[in-house]
C-alpha cells in the first residue's frame, strides 16, 4: 500500500476502519433525517390533493438534467476511489475534480431553477408544498455544497499522494447524497 | 476476503462503467414512464416506474458504489436499524397526519388547507375573471350547514344543540344550550339575534362579550355559508 495509515484506522473493534465506520455512522443518521423529511412529504402529498396543482409547476427537465449530473458525478467519484486503491493519487485527484465540477453544475442548475420559481411567486412561504420543496431540496443542496468543499481538500491531498484512503470515505458520502436525490427526483418532479 | 487491515480487498471486480450505464438506462425509463403512462391511460405506471426504479437505482449505488455489499455485516445492521426506525416513526404518525378526522377529533386546519388549495388551483387553471367564481363554487360544493354543525359545533354544543357535546362537558362556562327557551329570551338576544349569532360564529365569544372558549370559525365559511350556519343554529330554538 502506497499510503501511510492514521493510527486510528489500525484499531477497530468492528473490523471496519475507523474513518469508514465514522462515515457510515453519518450516513445512518442522515437516513433518519432525509427519510423522515421525505416520509412526511409523502404523507402530506397523499393527504392533500391540492398539492398536485403546486407540484405540477416543478420543472421536470431541470430535475432530470440534475439527476444525470449527480449520477455521473457518483460515477467519477467511484472511479476516483478505484484509482486511489491502486495508489494513483494524481488520477484520483483529477476524478475528484470532475466530481466537484458535477457538484457545481448541479448547484448552478438548481439556482437557475429556484430563481425562476421564486420570480414566479413560488416562494418557500407560498404554501406547504413549496415549503417542503425548498426545505428538502435545500437541505440536499447544503449536503452537495459541504461534500464539494471537503472533496476539494481531499483532492489536493490525493494529488500529493497523501491520505488516499479518504477518497473512498468522501465517495461513500457523495453516493449517499446521490441516493437522496434519486428519491427526491421522483417525489418532487415525476409523480405529479 | 483477505485479512487486509483496510478491511477491503482491492477491486471488487465491479464493472463500474456497466453499473453507470444501467443507472442511466433506469433513469431514462423513470423519466419516460409518466409520458407513456399518460398516453396509455395507466396512471399507476408512473408510480411503478418512478418509485420502483428509484429503489433499484439506490440499491445499485449503495451496493456497488458505496460497496455496502462487501462491508462487514454489523454495518448493514446499523444502517438497517436506521431505516427501520425511520419507517416506524413515519408509520406511527401517519394515521394522524394522513387522516383529517377521527373518532373524537378533526384537523380543521388541514381540511381548510385542502379546500383553500383546491379552490386556488381551480382559480389558477382559469384565466382572469372566472377564477374567483370558480373558486367559490369549489368551496361551496357539498357544503351543508347541518353537516358542518355536526362536524364542528356538535362536539361542544351537542348534536341536538342541547349544549351536551363530549368536548363541552368540562367547559366553564358551559357551551350554550340552543334548545333552552330561557337562553333565547335573555334580553341580550331578543333584538338582533341574527347579528349576534353571526358575529359569535365568525369572530368568537369575545366579540360579543362572551367566553373565548367559543372560538372564531369565520375562516371556515363564506358569507353565504355563515348565514346558513346562523339559520341552522336558530332552528334549534323551541317555539314559545
Ligand atoms: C370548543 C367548544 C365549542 C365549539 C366547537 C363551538 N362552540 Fe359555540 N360556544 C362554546 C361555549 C363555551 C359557549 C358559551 C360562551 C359563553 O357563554 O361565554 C358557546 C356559545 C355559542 C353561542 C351563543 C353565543 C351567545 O349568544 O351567547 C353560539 C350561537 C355558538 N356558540 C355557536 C357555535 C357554532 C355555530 C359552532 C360551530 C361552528 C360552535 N359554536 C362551536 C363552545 C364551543
Amino acid at each position: 500500500m502506497a499510503h501511510a495509515r492514521p493510527i486510528a484506522t489500525t484499531r477497530s473493534a468492528t473490523g471496519i476502519p475507523t474513518p469508514r465506520l465514522a462515515i457510515w455512522w453519518i450516513v445512518a443518521s442522515e437516513v433518519v433525517i432525509f427519510g423522515g423529511l421525505l416520509g412526511v412529504y409523502l404523507m402530506h402529498r397523499i393527504g392533500h390533493p391540492e398539492w398536485a396543482e403546486a407540484a405540477s409547476h416543478t420543472q421536470t427537465w431541470l430535475g432530470a438534467i440534475n439527476t444525470f449530473v449527480l449520477l455521473t458525478s457518483s460515477f467519477t467519484a467511484v472511479l476516483a476511489h478505484q484509482a486511489a486503491e491502486k495508489g494513483k493519487g494524481k488520477e484520483a485527484a483529477k476524478l475528484l475534480g470532475f466530481t466537484i465540477l458535477g457538484a457545481m453544475m448541479f448547484l448552478m442548475i438548481k439556482s437557475y431553477e429556484w430563481y425562476g420559481e421564486i420570480a414566479a411567486g413560488y416562494t418557500i412561504t407560498a404554501n406547504t408544498f413549496w415549503s417542503f420543496y425548498y426545505t428538502a431540496a435545500g437541505l440536499h443542496a447544503l449536503h452537495v455544497i459541504a461534500g464539494a468543499i471537503i472533496m476539494g481538500f481531499i483532492a489536493v491531498d490525493a494529488y500529493r499522494g497523501r491520505e488516499l484512503h479518504r477518497v473512498e470515505i468522501i465517495g461513500i458520502y457523495w453516493h449517499f447524497v446521490d441516493v437522496v436525490w434519486i428519491f427526491l427526483f421522483p417525489l418532487l418532479y415525476i409523480a405529479k | 476476503m483477505s485479512e487486509n487491515n483496510d478491511g477491503h480487498d482491492d477491486g471488487h471486480h465491479v464493472n463500474y462503467r456497466g453499473i453507470y450505464i444501467a443507472l442511466l438506462i433506469l433513469f431514462l425509463i423513470s423519466v419516460a414512464g409518466p409520458e407513456i403512462g399518460e398516453r396509455m391511460g395507466l396512471p399507476w405506471l408512473t408510480l411503478v416506474t418512478a418509485f420502483g426504479i428509484a429503489i433499484v437505482k439506490a440499491r445499485l449505488v449503495i451496493n456497488n458504489f458505496m460497496h455496502l455489499a462487501w462491508e462487514k455485516r454489523i454495518m448493514k445492521w446499523v444502517l438497517a436499524t436506521s431505516v427501520i426506525l425511520m419507517f416506524l416513526m413515519v408509520a406511527g404518525v401517519s394515521p394522524d397526519v394522513m387522516n383529517h378526522e377521527g373518532n373524537n377529533w378533526e384537523n380543521l386546519a388541514a381540511k381548510e388547507a385542502v379546500q383553500r388549495g383546491l379552490a386556488e388551483a381551480a382559480g389558477y387553471s382559469n384565466e382572469e375573471g372566472e377564477a374567483a367564481e370558480e373558486a367559490e363554487v369549489v368551496v361551496a360544493a357539498g357544503f351543508s350547514a347541518a353537516t358542518s354543525y355536526g362536524q364542528i359545533c356538535a362536539t361542544c354544543h351537542g348534536a341536538e344543540g342541547a349544549g351536551d357535546g363530549i368536548a363541552g362537558a368540562g367547559l366553564d362556562p358551559a357551551p350554550a344550550n340552543f334548545t333552552d327557551l330561557a337562553f333565547w329570551n335573555d334580553p341580550i338576544r331578543t333584538d338582533n339575534v341574527r347579528e349576534r349569532v353571526l358575529t359569535v360564529i365568525r369572530d368568537g365569544g369575545p366579540a360579543i362579550g362572551a367566553s373565548a372558549l367559543m372560538a372564531p370559525w369565520g375562516a371556515l365559511y363564506t358569507d353565504d355559508q355563515l348565514e346558513e350556519m346562523v339559520d341552522f343554529v336558530l332552528s334549534f330554538r323551541p317555539n314559545p
